[in-house]
Parts: structure tokens; C-alpha cells; sequence
């Protein structure tokens, strides 16, 4: 038997150190007997921030690994994110706009709202109609309250944070906390066993690193999965167009101005912007397709966007791929992060793929060599659904569109570029909803019913609802729609401006318990 | 909003106090030196300051806010909490402060707190002293809830009680010391709180947790005895 006892990580940005954090956090026990994570990060090579937004599920994550949330505001300009808000994805008027929420509509579990909403031909929004999660961050209000405890919440939050801030904070922890091996050194060559395993790794400083598996976090250079091992790289720009993006850092008006609790994300003529509230500045961004329209107008839209003297900011061209490796874990190498592959930041995948990445691996870790392959090509199917999962979702948002305005929103809408099981989905919707008991109920999936269903009726889905097929539940999806409207009221009183909570939290700190 | 004015004779030499006005709510504040006695006759527990999050102590009185105490003052042993007591009165560096609007201050009613002599009465000499007492006491519950978050002995206390009538009542945002917390810590930390006292004062919250479930008896009983309560 080959015992796995040397877990070598190579890449220091957010998807190496949040790797080594959930692997090392996990398996720390096993430290006496032998067991270690060392992190191999290059002196010289600078670390993309792969997105600013996150998922809800990073606080489980930042909890797991044991840091404080306190400490994680406090150090990664952190702030609360409520959802997204799509402006101008529909049909590109001005007062065209939906709100992607994380909670859940009222009693999600327990009947399914949208063909009662839609039955009702109400005005209110399907979302406003079943969540109250719009109207709080439309008050600017956060979502929880100094008395909450750390990773608690009154309703459901991730983060905007800010990215090379807060590989540093995990990087400390790791070292200080997690006994995590930090090497700085540039690796010059990978060598292979007989059998094509990675037998070790040869570093210009630290001389010669050997490990049992490895888990490649260098980005798109991929330099073990990609350029050692050889696996491929599956585009998907035929799906998702956009292969450019032109990110800026904007300040705020004054340390008080009120910061969005949502990421909000603006279609343009030939891709969109991202906007992103951090404490101290905004984040924001323009991914567009070079196919569909130059750089020098692109950039002339988001400056149109930021509606200000552009003169002295600093905007940087990012080349995107959109697209994921062939296998991401082949022989004893595994990719994490921008190594594995990369999707637009439409909805925050990237880190959130990172943890359930890194969960996984530290979840199965193999025992020893001979159950490793085993092991990987379970972890590469579930994580192959997964991607194929988020591209589904992501063209989603194109393929809703009501804009025939220019050749994007055109070219988006042609079938030849929507993955089949999205064109099979979109005819099952014309007829029943996505709801709980169905397609998205499987452990792989990333993103839950909820999410089509806060999409899809956004941009103004509609699903054939026979009336007598309502009266079973009619009751209750009445009581539901009452307690929702209760519930937005009660919130309005009860939760602090989100910018006053962040205060607070960097002033004086939030209880564990 | 409060209207602070700082205590002197020339504002408030008309000025008259009365005892604390209105019902007593379902959790007081109270400080290290009460503990044991309120603990004799109700739960002794944590919760947080809504505006700052900071944990504090309080006595539970009853189980929903707006009801009565369900123990009387002599089922509680004569517990009067000092926060109570000092209702009103504040401390602002070396002055004494008070909230004008509180009911408790009247021109009319009560005792006066200035003699002629333009010296405190006796009603706020008594009052100087309890304010002494209240705020010497703050100073020393919050070192203790220090020592406890230090710890992580601070754990919260989720109560869902049913009664006979039907009702479910369920109780959120308390917090308790847990036993088995305070029995992992290690020697050194064992030391220093029995040192410091701190050992009973958490012994003392935990062991008072059963009291809820005496309160939940006794409102049950006058739910049942009087069920439009």
C-alpha cells in the first residue's frame, strides 16, 4: 500500500490557499502521523482575484476552517451579498430589472409558488412575490443584525470581498493556525514517474518537493494538469461569448455612502457589467465578447456606465477563456481554480467551485495510491456535472432575452449555441416549473430550483398553469404570500443599513455564539 | 429619546423622585454580586445588547415580554435589582446624570432630592450609593463575560415549551454557561476562575437554568387558573 500523507498545493492565490485550508482543516488530526499540505507559491508570479462575489456557502466554509468572521470583515474589505440584481437583461429598457435572491421563496419546501403567482396575474414581481430578500437590499439593509452571532444569519448572506486580500488572510491562517507548509519558490520543472504519476516537483529556491498527490492551483498556466500531464482544455466560448474583461476600482463618494448589498450586473450591447460593493471601494467590470465589439467600445460603455470623471482611474484588460479541463483529476494531480477552468462571473462560480472542489477532495481523500483513480474519476464526473451544470445556468440569462437589439443578444438566442439539456429544460418549463422534487435535487447540483425558478420568471418566463390543478394548495400558497409580505415589514423595522453594520462589525466585533 | 441633564441644585432643586415606575419587564439586568440571590429564584442568563451585540446578565422574570413577573418580589426573595433601582440615574464622569423624561421624576410627587441646604436628600444619598454599587458591578460583569467569551463557555439556550392551553411558546436569543464546556477547560484556566471568583459566578448560571422550567410551571398554573391571561 501507498499511504497519501503529502498533499502538495502549488499556486498561492484564493483557489491554492482555500484549498490548503479546507484539506488542512479537515485532516489536522492526522498531522502526528505524518500527514502534511505544503503550499508551493512562486515568489514572482502575481495572483489573478478570480471575482469578488461568493456564495452563501463560503460561510459554512470560512467556519469549518476556523477562522473568525469578525477578523475575515476586519481584513478583506469585506461586505454582505444579498443576491444580484440583473438590470437590462429582459429587453434592455431602462427600468428593465430582476433580483436573483439566496433565500428561498416562503415554504419552499412545501408547495411550489410560481403557478399560483403566475395564475394570479399579480403585478409584483414573482420575486418581491415570494422573498423578502429584494426589498431589504432596496433599503440598503444587511442581512443581520450586531447581535447575530459570527456565520449566523437572519437571512441568508454570502460576501463581496475582496479577492488578494483575502488570499493573504488565508494564507496567515493557514501558516499560523493550520500548520500549513509555506514554500516560496518557482518550480522549474515537473517530473513523472514511470506510470505518469508526478513524482516530484524541481524549484529554482527550495531545491527538489516531492508529494503523494497534487493539486494544481497555478491558474490559467496549469502548469501540472495542463502542461505536464497534458490534459485538455474544453472550450466553451460556442456557448458563452464573452472572452474579455475590462475591470476598474472606483471610490466611493464619502466613507458614508451606502454600500449595495448585491451584486448588480447591467447587460450592455455585447456583454455586461459587473458592479461590486467593498467597504472601502467598488469593484467594477465589463466582460464582453471581442467578436461583438471592440475594446475601445467597450470601454466607452463601462466609462458611460460609471458616469464620472474616468481620467485618472486605471482599467485592466483581462484575456478570458471560458472553458474546463478535459479530466480535472488525472493520475495523482487534481486541479482547483482557474487550472480547472474558468465560466464568466455572472453568478459567482468561481469560488464557490473552489469549495466544493477542495470538500471534495478533502471529504474522499484516498487512503492510499492504489484508490486514488478510483476516487478521481467519481470526483471528475461529479465535477464535469457540475460545470456543465453552471454553463446551463449561465447561458440561461442570454437565452431569456427579449433584446434583438444588436448581434450578441442575436448570436446568443441561435440554437446551435445552447447546450442541449437547456433547450430540453426550457420546453419541460413551457409546461411545469422547476420546483423542489425534480431535476435539481441531486448532491452535485450547484445551483438549487429556486435559482431557474427567480431567473426564469424574472425575465419573464411563463410557464402554461392549468387553474383547477391549483385548488390542492391554494390555501396555503395564499398564507404563503401573506407571511412574505409579513416577513418584508418585519424586516424593514428589525435589520441595521448595511454600511452602519459593517461599521460596527470593524468597531467592536460580533460574537461567536 | 432620553433628555440627559447633569444632577445639580440650581436645575433640580424642585425636582422629586419616586419609586421606579411601571412593570418590571421579563429580563433585568443584573450584576456579579446579584447573581447568587437572583439565582435562588430565577434563571440567571445571557443575552445580547440589541445595538452593540455586547452579551450582558439578566434575570428571567417571565417568559414573554409584556407579561407580569411570575414569581412576587417576596417569591423572589426581596431581589431588586440594581438596574432597576438606579432607573433614570446615570453616571457621567463624576457627575450623576438623569433621564428627565423618566417617569419616575416628577416636581409634584415623591421626595424631594435636594434639602435646603442644597445637599442630597436621603433618598439621593441612597440613590448615590446604589449608583456606586450598579456601576462598580458593570464594570465587574463585563470583566467576567470577558473571561467566559475568552473561554467559549457562552453558549445559547433555544427553549420551546408547550402548555396546557395549547400554546408554544418558543424563547430565542438566551444564553447559558455550558457544564461541559467549563469541564474541558484546562487546569491553568480552572485556577484562575475559581481565583477570581469567576468559577461559582459560572456554576451559578448554569446550575439556575432549571428555573425555567419552574417559571414554565407556575405560568402554566395561572394560565389555567385564568385563561384569558
Amino acid at each position: 500500500m501507498r499511504p497519501i500523507k503529502k498533499i502538495v498545493i502549488v499556486g498561492g492565490g484564493t483557489a491554492g490557499w482555500l484549498t490548503a485550508a479546507i484539506i488542512a482543516a479537515k485532516h489536522r488530526s492526522r498531522i502526528p502521523a505524518g500527514f502534511s499540505v505544503t503550499l508551493v507559491e512562486s515568489p514572482n508570479v502575481p495572483t489573478i482575484g478570480v471575482g469578488e462575489g461568493t456564495w452563501p456557502t463560503l460561510r459554512g466554509t470560512l467556519a469549518r476552517i476556523g477562522v473568525s468572521e469578525t477578523e475575515f470583515f476586519r481584513e478583506c474589505d469585506a461586505a454582505f451579498k444579498q443576491g444580484a440584481r440583473f438590470a437590462k437583461w429582459t429587453t434592455g429598457t431602462a427600468d428593465d430589472a430582476y433580483f436573483h435572491p439566496l433565500m428561498l421563496p416562503q415554504n419552499f419546501s412545501q408547495l411550489n409558488l410560481v403557478p399560483h403567482w403566475l395564475a394570479s396575474n399579480d403585478e409584483k414581481s414573482f420575486c418581491d412575490s415570494v422573498c423578502a430578500q429584494n426589498q431589504v437590499c432596496e433599503q440598503g439593509l444587511a442581512p443581520k443584525t450586531i447581535a447575530t452571532a459570527e456565520f449566523d444569519a437572519v437571512i441568508n448572506y454570502a460576501y463581496h470581498l475582496n479577492a488578494g486580500k483575502f488570499a493573504a488572510f488565508l494564507q496567515k491562517h493557514c501558516c499560523e493556525k493550520l500548520d500549513v507548509k509555506h514554500v516560496l519558490a518557482d518550480v522549474r520543472r515537473v517530473e513523472l514517474a514511470d506510470d505518469g504519476d508526478i513524482r516530484c516537483l524541481h524549484t529554482e529556491q527550495a531545491g527538489v518537493i516531492d508529494g503523494d498527490l497534487f493539486v494544481d492551483c497555478t491558474g490559467f498556466k496549469a502548469l501540472l494538469i495542463g502542461e505536464a500531464l497534458g490534459v485538455p482544455f474544453r472550450d466553451c466560448s460556442d456557448v458563452l461569448f464573452c472572452d474579455t474583461a475590462l475591470a476598474v476600482q472606483v471610490p466611493y463618494d464619502n466613507e458614508a455612502s451606502p454600500i449595495p448589498c448585491q451584486t448588480i450586473s447591467t447587460a450592455q450591447s455585447a456583454g455586461w457589467i459587473w458592479d461590486i460593493g467593498l467597504q472601502s471601494r467598488r469593484g467594477i467590470g465589463h466582460v464582453y465578447s471581442s467578436r461583438h465589439i471592440s475594446d475601445e467600445n467597450a470601454q466607452k460603455e463601462l466609462i458611460a456606465y460609471l458616469n464620472m470623471d474616468s481620467r485618472n482611474l486605471s482599467f485592466r484588460k483581462i484575456p478570458i477563456r471560458s472553458g474546463y479541463r478535459e479530466t480535472f483529476w488525472k493520475r495523482n494531480c487534481v486541479a482547483v481554480g482557474l487550472a480547472a477552468g474558468f465560466l464568466e462571473p455572472l453568478e459567482a462560480s468561481a469560488i464557490v467551485l473552489i469549495e466544493l472542489s477542495a470538500k471534495l477532495i478533502a471529504e474522499q481523500m484516498p487512503a492510499c495510491r492504489e484508490v486514488m483513480d478510483f476516487l478521481a474519476s467519481r470526483f471528475n464526473a461529479t465535477t464535469s456535472y457540475r460545470w456543465g451544470r453552471i454553463i446551463d445556468f449561465l447561458k440561461l440569462h442570454y437565452v431569456l432575452t427579449k433584446r434583438t437589439d444588436t448581434p450578441f443578444w442575436r448570436d446568443n438566442l441561435l440554437p446551435e449555441t445552447i447546450p442541449q439539456r437547456l433547450q430540453d429544460l426550457l420546453l419541460l418549463w413551457r409546461y411545469q416549473s422547476p420546483w423542489f422534487h425534480d431535476e435539481f435535487d441531486r448532491v452535485e447540483e450547484v445551483f438549487p430550483a429556486a435559482s431557474y425558478q427567480y431567473v426564469l420568471y424574472g425575465m419573464d418566463f411563463r410557464t402554461e398553469v392549468e387553474p383547477g390543478s391549483l385548488a390542492g394548495t391554494a390555501k396555503l400558497a395564499e398564507r404563503s404570500l401573506r407571511e412574505n409580505a409579513a416577513m418584508i415589514d418585519k424586516l424593514r423595522t428589525h435589520l441595521p443599513r448595511h454600511r452602519d453594520l459593517i461599521n460596527k462589525i470593524v468597531d467592536r466585533g460580533m460574537q461567536v455564539v | 429619546m432620553p433628555k440627559f441633564e447633569l444632577l445639580n441644585y440650581q436645575m433640580h432643586r424642585h425636582l422629586r423622585m419616586q419609586p421606579v415606575a411601571g412593570a418590571t419587564p421579563h429580563f433585568v439586568q443584573i450584576v456579579t454580586s446579584e447573581f447568587s440571590a437572583a439565582a435562588l429564584a430565577s434563571p440567571v442568563m445571557l443575552s445580547k445588547d440589541p445595538q452593540t451585540g455586547d452579551f450582558f446578565v439578566g434575570a428571567v422574570m417571565s417568559l414573554k415580554p409584556g407579561e407580569a413577573p411570575l414569581k412576587s418580589v417576596d417569591e423572589r426573595g426581596g431581589l431588586n435589582p440594581l438596574s432597576r433601582q438606579c432607573s433614570g440615574f446615570y453616571i457621567s464622569g463624576e457627575q450623576i446624570a438623569i433621564d428627565r423624561d423618566n417617569p419616575r421624576f416628577s416636581e409634584v410627587d415623591g421626595e424631594l432630592l435636594f434639602d435646603d441646604a442644597q445637599q442630597p436628600n436621603e433618598c439621593l444619598r441612597q440613590m448615590q450609593i446604589a449608583l456606586g454599587k450598579y456601576h462598580g458591578g458593570l464594570e465587574a460583569t463585563r470583566s467576567f463575560i470577558d473571561s467566559m467569551n475568552k473561554l467559549k463557555l457562552i453558549e445559547p439556550v433555544d427553549m420551546s415549551l408547550s402548555f396546557d392551553s395549547g400554546e408554544k411558546l418558543t424563547i430565542k436569543g438566551l444564553y447559558t454557561i455550558g457544564l461541559d464546556s467549563l469541564r474541558d477547560i484546562d487546569d491553568a484556566a480552572a485556577l484562575r476562575l475559581f481565583r477570581s471568583g469567576y468559577l461559582q459566578l459560572a456554576y451559578t448560571i448554569a446550575t439556575s437554568l432549571p428555573q425555567v422550567g419552574i417559571l414554565a410551571h407556575l405560568r402554566n398554573r395561572q394560565l389555567v387558573s385564568n385563561p384569558q391571561r
